[in-house]
């Protein structure tokens, strides 16, 4: 906050740093310091990736890929936003699933491919799966968090002032967890382009991860960084929509507007 | 009230996830027929070794005998067996070996149509070992005792490469061959972590453009003309739609013709599937592809592999071969 106030564009010396990157990936291969067969110049991975643009593939790959990445997240978030609800809210089921939650969460989402493989196939099935069983545990332990952060004073408060359950759940519980649930909506968001690409890497369904097997396996290696490139893009392009629509959708929390100065 | 909240809340929970279950499903009808045409998928591997049936597709060869053709590129080539079999896909392709493999284990598949051969030349077959430029090793007698690359264990790969290093009259027990994807062996290869590498096209031609120099050519060594992969099915399939599996077969037949007779057509039709660069996909040593099974080659590779202990028992080929 004060370093935005004080040095005014917080951006600058991150892209000062991202510049600065380009321009080692450009002079290590140049200066022989690393084969350029293995790393190729920043030029050359510029060019590889202007030629991929101009082809349909790229955009229909692009699109299989945010189309996996968009449905695997909304099922994810939905199923955990309500799970988290419904087992926050009831004592006895969050006992029940405690120890169940955390020997499935930790779960890596990719040792599941044989069986997403075995399901679906290299179809869009398998993604799914993948993306949605890493996304949702994000979600559901950030709303466990947010439910059990309910002040018990507003929440009595609002039983004797005769507040119906839905009332309770829509003007103390919901409040109180929302900042929680967009930051598992961030986690997942992110957790989900991950296992979307690697998905589409190691199953073989479509999109870029596939575009980017296809490619190494071509020998074609400045398109394969090319490839990489903009999945990193569209991870940094993730990142921000999602902080900027927190930022804006929980204005009036105090973790967003912050503490008055006494 | 609470009770109802609850009730209502898990219903809708309920709800989220049978939707979601039911949103996974690929409606993709495999494998049905409708208006006299039939939907095929292939799981294939998208390598140069597939291009005729690409070719095919785009010539119409499938679509004229009425198979409305589907290509599955995945990326595991060990995906397609269990594919074939469960249903996921009417045909497959895949190496020999591996099909060799499934028989031995009683897996019901059956060879249709031929699927890549050797160009049967040495020095100018789509596989080979290679070593880096200024390395030792001149012959494949001198392959023994040293480390090699091979992208599945245990497969025609190493079994081939063995073969080789015998018939040089090397020591093939003491080589020690090591597992990793071909498009890493030439770093492997020029950082060092091996000694040489059995790779194919295009990772054959950039290693030699790069200096690197070839020391066996194991398919050609191993037998003249060898068949080295094929489209295979379900043995269910065979005697469900007999008469698919004929027009699958005649259209792969003309499809392999097509493609042996226009290599600068199989060269154009690298680029629908494959992102090789047009330097490399001018240079590139296609393969051959014959109709013909090479019955002969593909019992010598089932007697070196249950030589070399690939197989629990010997394979069954009048079993696996059409």
């Amino acid at each position: 906050m004060t370093s935005a106030r004080r040095g005014g564009n917080p951006a600058r010396p991150g892209l000062a740093g991202l510049a600065g990157l380009l321009l080692i990936v450009e002079l290590l291969p140049r200066l022989r310091l690393v084969n350029d067969r293995f790393l190729p110049p920043t030029s050359r991975i510029a060019a590889a990736l202007a030629d991929e643009v101009s082809t349909s593939t790229f955009w229909h790959s692009l699109g299989e890929t945010l189309y996996a990445w968009a449905i695997g997240l909304v099922v994810a978030v939905v199923a955990g936003v309500l799970a988290g609800l419904v087992i926050g809210s009831v004592p006895l089921l969050r006992a029940l699933t405690a120890s169940t939650v955390e020997f499935l969460r930790p779960i890596p989402s990719v040792a599941l491919i044989p069986l997403a493989v075995l399901l679906y196939g290299t179809q869009l099935g398998s993604t799914l799966l993948l993306v949605c069983y890493a996304a949702f545990w994000q979600v559901l332990v950030q709303v466990l968090y947010g439910v059990a952060d309910v002040d018990p004073v507003a929440e009595e408060t609002a039983r004797s002032f005769r507040f119906s359950a839905w009332g309770r759940v829509r003007h103390v519980l919901w409040p109180t967890a929302l900042p929680y649930v967009f930051t598992g909506f961030r986690l997942a968001a992110s957790v989900a382009l991950v296992l979307t690409v690697t998905a589409e890497l190691v199953i073989g369904a479509p999109g870029l991860g596939k575009e980017i097997a296809t490619a190494q396996n071509s020998d074609a290696v400045a398109t394969m960084y090319a490839l990489i490139v903009v999945t990193g893009a569209l991870g940094v392009v993730i990142n921000l929509l999602t902080r900027t629509g927190e930022r804006r959708l929980l204005a009036w929390h105090q973790s967003v507007r912050g503490e008055v100065t006494v | 009230m609470r009770r109802r909240l609850i009730a209502g809340l898990t219903l809708a929970l309920v709800a989220s996830t049978v939707a979601a279950c039911g949103s996974d499903k690929d409606s993709g009808g495999s494998g049905t027929s409708s208006g006299g045409v039939d939907n095929v998928t292939v799981g294939i591997i998208p390598i140069i070794d597939v291009a005729p049936i690409y070719l095919g597709q785009s010539k119409g060869f499938f679509k004229s005998r009425d198979i409305e053709l589907k290509l599955e590129a995945g990326q595991g080539g060990a995906a397609i067996v269990p594919g074939v079999v469960s249903g996921q896909f009417q045909f497959g392709f895949s190496n020999l070996t591996s099909l060799m493999v499934a028989q031995t284990k009683n897996v019901p598949v059956k060879v249709v149509a031929a699927g890549v051969s050797s160009t049967g030349e040495q020095g100018k077959d789509f596989g080979a070992v290679v070593v880096k430029g200024g390395s030792p090793i001149k012959t494949a007698k001198d392959l023994a005792g040293k480390k090699i690359s091979v992208n599945t264990l245990k497969n025609i790969g190493d079994t081939a490469t063995r073969n080789s290093v015998r018939k040089a009259g090397g020591d093939d027990k003491s080589i020690d061959f090591v597992e990793m994807p071909f498009p890493t062996m030439q770093a492997a290869l020029e950082g060092g972590q091996i000694d040489a590498a059995w790779v194919v096209e295009p990772q054959l031609s950039s290693i030699k453009a790069a200096g690197g120099r070839e020391v066996a050519s194991t398919f050609v060594d191993a037998a003249p003309d060898l068949t080295i992969a094929a489209y295979f099915t379900a043995q269910k399939l065979i005697a469900d739609k007999p008469d698919v599996v004929k027009r699958f077969t005649e259209a792969m037949n003309e499809s392999m013709t097509y493609a042996d007779a226009h290599p600068d057509e199989v060269r154009q039709i690298l680029t629908a599937y494959t992102k090789i660069d047009d330097k490399t996909r001018a240079a590139v040593v296609l393969p051959k592809w014959p109709t013909e099974i090479n019955k002969a080659s593909v019992q010598t590779v089932a007697d070196l592999g249950t030589q070399d202990g690939i197989f629990a028992s010997a394979p069954d080929l009048g079993k696996l071969l059409p």
